[in-house]
């Protein structure tokens, strides 16, 4: 792995950035890893359907609820915790992504992009109004004594569980990083997301591989669904408003960098993070987020410019 | 042509008797606007169609048998108002009854003014509902206790309370607001209430001397973090800890609360309604809360009891929140001030509602009074309840409390 100059300015800066909130106010600094590798994991499945299907899924947030749901479901019933249901949720996803990849999505992939995102956003609402005719509105929790446990390192005390995330996000992208480069699909779906005609030329078997990328995507978000339930209320609508923040930060990494989108995660949920410890403008940490992405975006575009 | 006038005079007289047979035989019409896809609303709905029922049971009202006809107002104010419409025009109810949410029931009004038919109206808390009612509308009975007279009850409440138990310190305040309107709409009213009590007035005079508020983002919203601002609390030291957000907040706040070692003297939850399940979970133990009623009422009002055994028998469900004794008490109390009056005739009606005192499963007599706009108000105090053992019991008010308060608040 190889860094350009201009890269490394970068990471240095925000390596700078990381030592100063840590040394300012600790606690801020661990509340941004651990929420922002939640951003990160959650937008990994987003920036990989967008780099190699080039389809932006706006029911993104939505499977993420059905991953939350379908956990919750496991321990309700079967009183599995909700980390061992990562596996058989991940694996039910996994075939759900599948099935709607088949029936739906593949059906518009040659299309315009804005077929494209009527597409998943009507998903989006069969799968809300789905979910809310099921469980009903009401908001639904599960206990489990792990998910608020916290440490202390001498006088600085922390939450340990919101660190599952950046453990999370770390493995997903070791498995995608392996896979891409030490299979032969995972070779094919490099290929496809640099070139689908040319991959089709070659004799790859593009649909395949739209297909198991989907699939995947959606099962990372089971995965995500299963860590997330410990300390997350779940409702209808909890996993919408993680469209647009995925959708924030794969842009923000560029499209296919998925490295660069748990990056771009931390340094987000830390600024995030500083924003709400200061009293009387949490208000703004939503402005301060998409006010950095604008900024980062604008900064790329005058620097291509030149 | 005498016989021919005779004949026709036997008919006309005839067919007047005969329609007005049967509309004697037409049922009374209620027409219920509620959300349907809220439990809340739900549950509410279907306890107005248990009193309905135990009313026919009973042989109806006034030899009649009473019809409810049900809107759903989606929680959307357009849809709401729409609702009123249809009842009035399509299925000609008599009377209004519902609903909740003060933003809905705002886009109503205007349309119930139209109507001025005889509304005896359940939920609704804002006062700008009340002013956008207004004094004349004397067709207009409200359930539900205003904002400010609910503010003016829990500060009669804490009062009372740090009088009974020397050892309570209650005179510290820490507001957690969300960010939206209802949750700034709290903080507004709790930094009048504490601008109040620095000049010696108003419901906390004699227990608020200290005040803070800090904001935080929903879970309902997209947020869910809350540390920053609880460690904000855990500074500040507060004796009474309040949230004002939504019920996808409860869990995930105590639970983070627990995480950085937040153990406020008191801590208190204002949601407008509470997650599934909250009180089997072992965060609620001590959560303190306020409401109309509580399960545990079943133990000291018969009212409560009797209700309760009928609902879940025939649902086979419990009641979640208030909104299910309030629902039926709004159909029980319009049923019993039409018999009172003998008559649906308005005038009559109106009068006989504004004496009519019903002795309401919710612990409390309902019985009119005006408000600081209407004539016709019912309800003006919220009870003080408390988690205790996976049960909601009542603390204040101390004639219908059903446990002693426990405190300190603890992990």
């Amino acid at each position: 792995m190889s860094f350009s100059i201009k890269e490394n300015k970068t990471i240095l800066f925000a390596l700078a950035f990381i030592i100063i909130v840590g040394f300012w106010q600790p606690n801020v600094l661990m509340d941004g890893i651990q929420r922002g590798s939640m951003y990160a994991v959650i937008a990994l499945p987003l920036a990989l359907v967008l780099g190699i299907l080039g389809v932006l899924n706006l029911a993104h947030g939505e499977f993420l609820t059905v991953g939350l749901y379908i956990s919750y479901m496991f321990y309700n019933r079967f009183n599995l915790d909700p980390l061992l249901s990562i596996i058989p949720v991940s694996i039910i996803l996994l075939v759900f992504g599948g099935l709607i990849y088949l029936l739906t999505v593949k059906r518009v992939i040659k299309e315009g992009h804005l077929n494209q995102l009527l597409l998943t956003f009507g998903i989006s609402m069969i799968l809300l109004e789905g979910v809310k005719m099921i469980w009903t509105t009401r908001p639904r929790n599960v206990f489990t004594d792990y998910a608020y446990a916290s440490a202390s390192i001498g006088e600085f005390s922390f939450g340990t569980y919101g660190l599952i995330y950046l453990l999370i996000a770390v493995l997903v992208l070791v498995f995608l990083q392996l896979f891409l480069k030490k299979t032969r699909l995972g070779q094919a779906t490099f290929a496809v997301g640099q070139n689908p005609k040319g991959a089709r030329i070659v004799g790859i078997n593009v649909n395949l591989v739209y297909l198991f990328v989907f699939s995947i995507s959606i099962a990372i978000l089971g995965i995500v669904g299963g860590a997330m339930l410990p300390r997350t209320a779940i409702f209808p609508a909890v996993g919408s408003p993680y469209s647009l923040k995925s959708f924030a930060l794969a842009a923000m990494a560029g499209l296919g960098n998925l490295n660069g989108i748990l990056f771009a995660g931390i340094i987000l949920g830390i600024g995030e993070a500083i924003i709400n410890a200061i009293p009387g403008y949490s208000g703004w940490a939503d402005l301060v987020f998409f006010g950095v992405l604008i900024i980062v975006i604008l900064t790329r575009a005058f620097r291509e410019a030149r | 042509m005498k016989k021919k006038l005779l004949v026709s005079m036997v008919l006309i007289l005839f067919l007047t008797l005969t329609a007005a047979s049967v509309q004697a035989q037409d049922p009374i019409k209620i027409g219920a606007v509620n959300p349907l896809g809220d439990i809340t609303g739900r549950q509410s709905t279907q306890a107005m169609e248990l009193a309905v029922e135990q009313i026919n049971e009973n042989g109806g009202l006034l030899g009649r048998k009473v019809e409810l006809v049900v809107v759903d107002s989606e929680l959307r104010p357009e849809k709401g108002a729409g609702a009123i419409d249809k009842l009035a025009t399509i299925d000609k109810v008599d009377f209004f009854v519902g609903g909740m949410s003060s933003g809905v029931h705002m886009a109503q009004i205007p349309t119930l003014k139209k109507y001025k038919k005889i509304t005896v109206w359940a939920g609704a808390a804002s006062h700008q509902a009340e002013n956008a009612v207004g004094k004349d509308a004397d067709w207009y009975f409200h359930l539900h206790p205003w904002d400010y007279q609910q503010g003016a009850s829990y500060g009669r409440g804490w009062t009372q309370i740090a009088e009974k138990y020397p050892d309570l310190k209650v005179g510290k305040v820490f507001l957690a607001y969300e960010e939206g309107a209802f949750g700034s709409d709290s903080y507004k009213a709790y930094e009048q209430m504490f601008e109040s009590a620095e000049d010696g007035e108003g419901p906390f005079k004699d227990i608020m001397d200290e005040f803070k508020g800090a904001s935080f983002k929903s879970a309902a919203a997209g947020g869910g973090e809350y540390r920053a601002m609880l460690r904000q609390a855990k500074e500040y030291n507060p004796d009474l800890f309040i949230w004002a957000g939504y019920d996808a907040d409860a869990i995930p706040m105590l639970g983070q609360a627990r995480e950085v070692g937040f153990e406020p003297s008191l801590y208190v939850g204002a949601p407008p309604g509470w997650p599934k399940n909250f009180d089997s979970n072992p965060l609620s133990d001590g959560v303190i809360l306020y409401g109309m009623w509580a399960p545990a009422l079943n133990k000291v009002s018969e009212p409560a009891k009797e209700f309760w055994d009928a609902y879940v028998g025939k649902y086979q469900e419990k009641p979640a929140t208030y909104f299910a004794p309030l629902g039926y008490t709004n159909i029980m109390y319009l049923a019993k001030a039409i018999e009172d009056a003998g008559t649906i005739e308005k005038a009559e009606l109106i009068k006989s509602l504004k004496t009519t005192k019903y002795e309401s499963p919710l612990g409390s007599t309902l019985e009119m009074s005006p408000s600081n706009v209407i004539q016709n108000q019912g309800f003006t105090e919220q009870k003080i309840l408390q988690y205790q053992d996976g049960e909601q019991q009542v603390v204040w008010p101390f004639d219908v409390s059903t446990a002693e308060l426990k405190f300190p608040f603890s992990w």
